[in-house]
């Protein structure tokens, strides 16, 4: 794993989705629980809502993201897919990622000379419904869970990076 | 005879499927469906409408600065509120950060593989390359060295399999024209452009505290100016500020504009095709003094019709006969029939989906087929955007605007009908952001001479608080996306949000047929537009993707299973 030139380890905990669309915005509403509890020094949270391009240059900067986004995929609502992927094809394709940004985004890496690692954490949902600010139950009763094992994950990534070094 | 599906059209935001009906490999007949589901008023309704915004920027990741704008004026409109100065200056320099860097994202990263041949640049002289980039800018980064090494790149990330970004396009087509060498530079600027874009959109976080979704206030604009104060737009941000735009301007001058240019002159028969109506409207923005005064905009607000560019008709959102909307081949279900049209004011939005269960062939294009309504400024068709902001600009005799047109048609030797047409489309988007990047630069000037003034005000209090408001309001808020005119409307009652509606540009553009069967931009625009091979109909991308759509606003309803569907039947 490559590091900042200043020496130290990023970790970018990189929530997406839409919170105008329910469960659509897990990933966001992950993030901002785990933004509302003090971190460790090297661990970074961003809630991304619909933002591609935008997001390019946050991601650039961390040296691991661990994604969190929303995949109609037919398991049960709630239930988290951890993946490592490389390339964009490597992504799940129900992902609900939007069409330009997040996928492009990572193969632009890969072009533009500077690769960082990926973890996503892939949250099955229902098909979408009508506009909702409110999760479903399923979701809700989630997010303390899947936060949790988000920032575990964070948590061990840094310290075996201190651990290379 | 066929008709073809493409379905999802790619490198867009949001869902967009076409179908047409291609006949001696022209089209003929085209319909055009997007899978956006609005419910904003469902989400709004009993709010506060200062909080509207928050919600209304979420809609998208690509505009989300429009929407917040156009739904702060909204609610100032309703209330009477006017902004200080140095509100209207940084909201304008917000709107021109967004507009120049979704130009030219659009441009290097959604359509430019419409015509640029990733593949072929791999054959391409790096050293030719060179020559060509050197004989149309004195951009900085031209040696036959620097072509090489991004050559390579490019090069050993497709031998790995993976074409990734690249995946989409029908490389070899016979439709690309450039020879190697410009394919070489094109890709090298789009690499440029992705650095560089992530730059510009730093204006966003410096004056609106963060980036995605940057914060706006109703009443002015959520940041304090003290130059000595660390945590305020102080000196060392504004000059900040005023380096990212000189580096813009570096940007669009030596690469965008020279780049355009050099692809234009290979595809001048794009001239020819993908016009489309001829009606076009414009909402405008940019006030030099307010907001209010619309005759202040430095793109004027008006309706062209006929193509009569020697006429400007008077737009008003608050008139009740001129902006309606239609449902009659959308899935919605209004109150009194589906073949009466309502103003955003009154606005419906009650879903009747009655489409076909997928997987299925066609849509029934004689019944409903679309999820986006279908409005109408004074019942005519209207095409949005950059093509439509330039001609009525043109058309009000704004003489910048004028000098710029006219000069490109001379050094592309084409006859000024040529702006109506795909490759007009494509060329008003560069030459807006030509001048907007000047324009930028004027009103960052005068910010800085404003709060050496001493002027530091960034808002308006005065109706702040609910006491101050009437029993009832209505308000609309009028601006300019990148992909064209862009407004909210508002109905307050109680102190709280009754109705709101958006009308978004990709309404204008995308939708289906009216009550009365007159086509919308899209559909108007394919017709006649060649198609060599069905199975790789780029032809029919080129024309789409010139009026950059955008359709996620409020939504991705996705297929569950994300299919890349494209068939072909023949009858």
């Amino acid at each position: 794993m490559h590091t900042q030139e200043n020496g130290k380890t990023t970790i970018l905990i990189l929530g997406i989705g839409n919170i105008l669309m329910g469960d659509e915005g897990v990933g966001c509403q992950v993030v901002q629980h785990i933004q509302s509890r003090p971190l460790p020094e090297g661990i970074e949270c961003l809630d991304g809502g619909t933002g591609g391009f935008h997001l390019l240059d946050a991601m650039q900067q961390a040296d691991h993201i661990l994604l969190v986004d929303a995949t109609v995929d037919g398991r049960p609502p709630g239930s988290v897919l951890k993946l490592r992927p490389q390339f964009s094809s490597d992504y799940p394709r129900t992902l609900t990622a939007h069409d330009i940004g997040l996928k492009d985004m990572l193969d632009a890496f890969h072009l533009l000379g500077r690769t960082p690692r990926v973890t996503l954490f892939a949250v099955s949902i229902k098909p979408l419904g009508e506009m909702s600010t409110e999760l479903s139950p399923e979701i809700s009763s989630q997010i303390s869970h899947i936060a949790e094992a988000v920032l575990k994950e964070a948590k061990t990534i840094l310290a075996e990076n201190h651990l290379e070094k | 005879m066929a008709r073809i599906v493409i379905d999802p059209i790619t490198r867009i935001e949001g869902h967009l499927r076409i179908e047409a009906i291609v006949e001696n490999g022209v089209v003929k007949e085209a319909y055009s469906s997007g899978t956006m589901v609005r419910g904003f008023e469902k989400i709004l309704k009993g709010r506060d409408p200062r909080d509207a915004w928050a919600f209304t920027e979420r809609a998208c990741g690509v505009c989300t600065t429009v929407h917040a704008l156009a739904s702060v004026r909204t609610v100032e409109d309703a209330l009477g509120i006017t902004v200080p100065k140095n509100a209207e200056l940084i909201r304008n320099l917000m709107f021109c950060t967004q507009l120049v860097q979704d130009h030219v994202i659009h441009f290097y990263h959604l359509h430019a593989l419409d015509w640029v041949d990733v593949v072929s640049a791999l054959k391409a002289d790096p050293k030719e390359t060179s020559r060509i980039a050197k004989s149309i800018s004195t951009w900085s980064r031209t040696s036959p060295k620097y072509f090489k090494a991004v050559q390579d790149r490019v090069k050993a990330f497709v031998q790995s399999g993976q074409l990734g970004i690249f995946a989409n396009g029908y490389w070899g087509h016979p439709a690309y024209k450039l020879p190697p060498e410009v394919n070489l530079l094109a890709v090298t600027h789009y690499l440029e452009a992705l650095e560089w874009q992530k730059e510009i959109v730093k204006i966003h976080a410096i004056f609106g505290g963060k980036n995605p979704h940057p914060n706006y206030l109703v009443g002015g604009v959520p940041c304090s100016i003290n130059l000595e104060e660390v945590n305020a737009i102080n000196t060392e941000r504004l000059n900040h500020v005023g380096s990212l735009i000189n580096e813009a301007i570096e940007v669009v001058e030596k690469m965008y504009i020279p780049d355009l240019l050099a692809i234009a002159s290979f595809y001048k028969d794009w001239a020819s095709y993908g016009g489309g109506l001829q009606n076009y409207l414009a909402y405008g923005d940019l006030p030099t003094r307010s907001y209010n005064e619309v005759d202040s905009f430095k793109f004027p607000r008006g309706a062209i019709l006929d193509r009569n560019l020697n006429e400007v008709h008077e737009v008003n959102g608050r008139d009740s006969e001129e902006i309606k909307e239609y449902v009659a081949h959308s899935w919605y279900a209004y109150a009194e029939g589906d073949d009466v049209a309502k103003h955003p004011w009154d606005g419906e939005t009650e879903f009747n989906f009655t489409g076909p269960k997928p997987p299925f062939d066609y849509l029934n294009t004689d019944g409903k087929y679309s999820w986006i309504k279908t409005p109408r400024w004074k019942d005519q068709a209207m095409e949005v955007g950059p093509l439509a902001r330039m001609l009525v600009a043109y058309a009000s005799g704004v003489d910048e605007v004028k000098e710029v047109v006219n000069d490109t048609l001379k050094r592309l030797n084409v006859p000024v009908t040529a702006l109506f047409s795909t490759l007009g489309r494509t060329a008003a988007r560069g030459l807006e952001t030509l001048l907007v990047v000047h324009w930028m630069k004027g009103f960052y000037d005068d910010l800085i001479a404003n709060i050496k003034s001493g002027d530091m005000r960034t808002f308006n209090n005065e109706k702040w608080h609910p006491d101050t408001w009437p029993q009832e309001a209505v308000g609309v808020g009028m601006t300019e996306a990148p992909r064209g005119a862009l407004a909210h409307w508002i109905r307050i009652k109680d102190r709280v949000i009754d109705n709101y509606q958006l009308v978004v540009p990709s309404t204008w553009n995308a939708s289906p047929r009216d009550a009365k069967g007159q086509r919308s931009s899209y559909e108007a625009a394919l017709i006649g537009t060649p198609v060599a091979d069905l199975d790789q109909p780029i032809e029919i991308l080129r024309t789409v993707h010139s009026f950059d759509p955008c359709i996620a606003c409020a939504v991705h309803l996705y297929d569950p299973d994300g299919n890349h569907i494209h068939q072909i039947t023949f009858n």
